[in-house]
């Protein structure tokens, strides 16, 4: 028991500075959007100044559900990355490259050109695609064990594959929809209403218990053998570590679209800084990947000088170097 | 004691709670508009147009990209794309309705912006009946119905001359409408681009398939179009280009006579009073041996 005293102090150090960093980047996130006005939506925050209707419709109806989506979407990628690469305990496993966001975008398209509703219908559909392109990939990696890469060789493949079927069905589908479907796929948060906002507290239940499987998720990083020799049953806690992390992605995807790099590249930062510790890893990747998504929505919203540009552009640009640049220091 | 009463009505009207009415808009549903309707924000450019067309310009605040026309619609504050809608700056705005059509603006922009307590009067022009009606529409919404009433009696006027040149006609040309050059698109049965090849006494081409089909150049060889209609910058490409990519193919009837022309895309690709324009135009161009018929 003793040496658990340092893991719970640096819980809670870590998880009260990254929530402090969540505040920061949702008060920006309220506080800044296409319409301007910084400085008067700070004094409406603060309630100082004038009361101002317009204002607070934008700042609670508009922007408000929109910093809760990017919170819940960034969270639940970068949680789903950390936990995806601790079980397959592979550092490139992530939601997007494992082609899990890839199914439930299938998924989700298919949805969408059958005309179905936010939920149940695009949520289930989605969470459908997802689970069954993890199937094949687990299964394909099954069939290759001994080649430590043939999982993510898998991914790769089916990933492709999915891209394949997207693309047909933008070729095969009407003007409207492919409009709809191509703005989905760059990963865009623009569709946050509050309509949308129940659906995120499915993801609530996700988060807990993953992080009260942590310290299974320790033991599996050991390796199969030795962690269900220390008591873990390995087969349960990875299927319901699988399953809760996909559905939690699919929730989120078909309110999002597909936004890469989150999963990789916010567990791999925190890892660099925190250790290896899931006790800790996972509140902060919960914290830091709604601050990160929050701030490159905050950016995807301003830098156009009109209109918006869809989050996933960001994230991308923002990720993919910054996990190279990881990659060459680790070299290194 | 006269001023009196007149101060207190003065206060009564100055005091009273805007009245709304109730009006139904193009799907049926009803919709409350303010009165007096001051701030409007037309989230489409053919709406845009039609209602500085009817006279409801000075109460526009807000309009969507590519609002060009007239000219003072150029300089009204954008709030994002018409399929991109942004709803903050509509909502900054504080519009006391918005425009939207059914086929152009997304549903779900429409939904929000409902939800946030801004109604939207939805219009879903189908043919040119309907954009006429539209004009009358929005005359009783900008609460000009004297003026619209008379511009739609004008469009339906020119609309039965124009049913009336082609009575008796023989020969009906088969029309290839180009609207997009690389790749290839033409428009369909369900599009009013086919309502007004039709009205103009064409046969069109892409009639037997639905939406903005595609097209390669061997179904065009196969398909030998008579006379093709180019729209203005497809692809992005001068009126030259577009042309000289035609007249790589002599084969084409169309490319053989010299029956390629280009047109202003602007004018066709609105569902606003200028459709007219366009149907006499083609009709001009298409058989130039009616003109002066009335």
């Amino acid at each position: 028991m003793l040496g658990y005293i340092p893991v719970y102090r640096k819980l809670i150090t870590v998880t009260l500075i990254l929530s402090l960093l969540l505040i920061t980047a949702v008060l920006l996130g309220l506080t800044s959007g296409s319409s301007g006005d910084t400085g008067a939506a700070w004094q409406l925050l603060l309630s100082r100044g004038a009361p101002d209707a317009t204002l607070e419709t934008i700042i609670w109806q508009l922007r408000w559900p929109r910093v809760v989506l990017a919170a819940a979407v960034g969270a639940a990628l970068s949680l789903g990355g950390l936990v995806f690469q601790a079980l397959l305990r592979n550092p490139l496993a992530e939601p997007y490259i494992l082609g899990v966001s890839g199914g439930s975008a299938v998924g989700a398209i298919l949805g969408i050109l059958a005309g179905f509703s936010l939920f149940p219908g695009l949520a289930f559909s989605s969470f459908a695609g997802s689970l069954s392109v993890l199937l094949l990939v687990l299964l394909l990696s099954k069939r290759r064990e001994g080649s430590g890469d043939a999982l993510l060789l898998g991914g790769v493949m089916v990933n492709a594959f999915c891209g394949a079927i997207i693309m047909f069905l933008i070729s095969v589908s009407k003007t409207v929809q492919v409009q709809k479907i191509i703005f989905w796929l760059m990963g865009d948060l623009s569709a946050a209403g509050t309509n949308s906002l129940p659906l995120l507290f499915g993801i609530l239940p996700c988060f807990l218990l993953i992080f009260l499987l942590a310290q299974p998720l320790n033991l599996l990083l050991t390796g199969r053998e030795s962690a269900s020799a220390m008591g873990v049953n390995v087969a349960a806690v990875s299927l319901v570590l699988l399953l809760t992390a996909s559905l939690m992605v699919s929730l989120t995807v078909c309110l999002s679209g597909l936004i890469g790099f989150v999963g990789l590249t916010i567990p791999h930062v925190l890892r660099l800084i925190l250790g290896p510790d899931h006790r800790v890893l996972v509140p902060a990747c919960i914290l830091t990947g709604a601050s990160y998504l929050i701030l490159c929505d905050l950016l995807a919203r301003s830098l156009p000088s009109h209109g918006e540009m869809a989050v996933g552009i960001v994230t991308a640009l923002v990720g993919a170097p910054l996990f190279i640049m990881l990659l060459w220091r680790e070299r290194r | 004691m006269k001023r009196t009463v007149l101060l207190l009505l003065m206060a009564f009207l100055l005091t009273r709670p805007a009245l709304g009415r109730e009006l139904v808009d193009q799907l049926g549903r009803k919709v409350d508009v303010a009165e007096p309707l001051t701030r409007v924000v037309s989230l489409i450019p053919s709406l845009t147009e039609t209602s500085f067309e009817v006279g409801g310009g000075p109460v526009l605040v807000g309009a969507t990209h590519f609002a060009t026309f007239p000219e003072a619609a150029a300089l009204l504050p954008r709030v994002g794309s018409y399929v991109a809608p942004d709803i903050e700056k509509i909502v900054k705005l504080r519009p006391q309705l918005c425009l939207a059509i059914r086929d152009g603006n997304p549903k779900a922009s429409v939904e929000r912006l409902e939800a946030l307590g801004i109604p939207v009067y939805v219009f879903d022009p189908k043919s040119l009946e309907d954009v006429v009606d539209s004009v009358v529409r929005l005359g009783e919404i900008f609460r000009t119905e004297t003026q619209a009433k008379i511009l739609a009696a004008g469009y339906r006027l020119r609309l039965e001359r124009s049913a009336r040149q082609l009575d008796g006609l023989k020969e009906r040309p088969r029309v290839f409408f180009q609207i997009d050059a690389q790749p290839i698109f033409s428009a369909g049965s369900d599009t009013f681009l086919h309502q007004l090849l039709v009205r103009s006494g064409a046969v069109n081409l892409a009639g037997d398939r639905s939406g903005y089909p595609r097209y390669s150049w061997e179904e065009l060889l196969v398909l030998k179009p008579e006379v093709v209609i180019l729209a203005s910058m497809g692809g992005g490409y001068s009126d030259q280009e577009l042309r000289a990519r035609w007249l790589a193919w002599p084969q084409i009837p169309a490319v053989r006579n010299g029956q390629l022309h280009v047109v202003d895309a602007d004018l066709f690709d609105r569902p606003s009073p200028r459709l007219i324009d366009a149907l006499e135009y083609l009709i001009g161009l298409l058989h130039p041996e009616l003109a002066g018929i009335q």
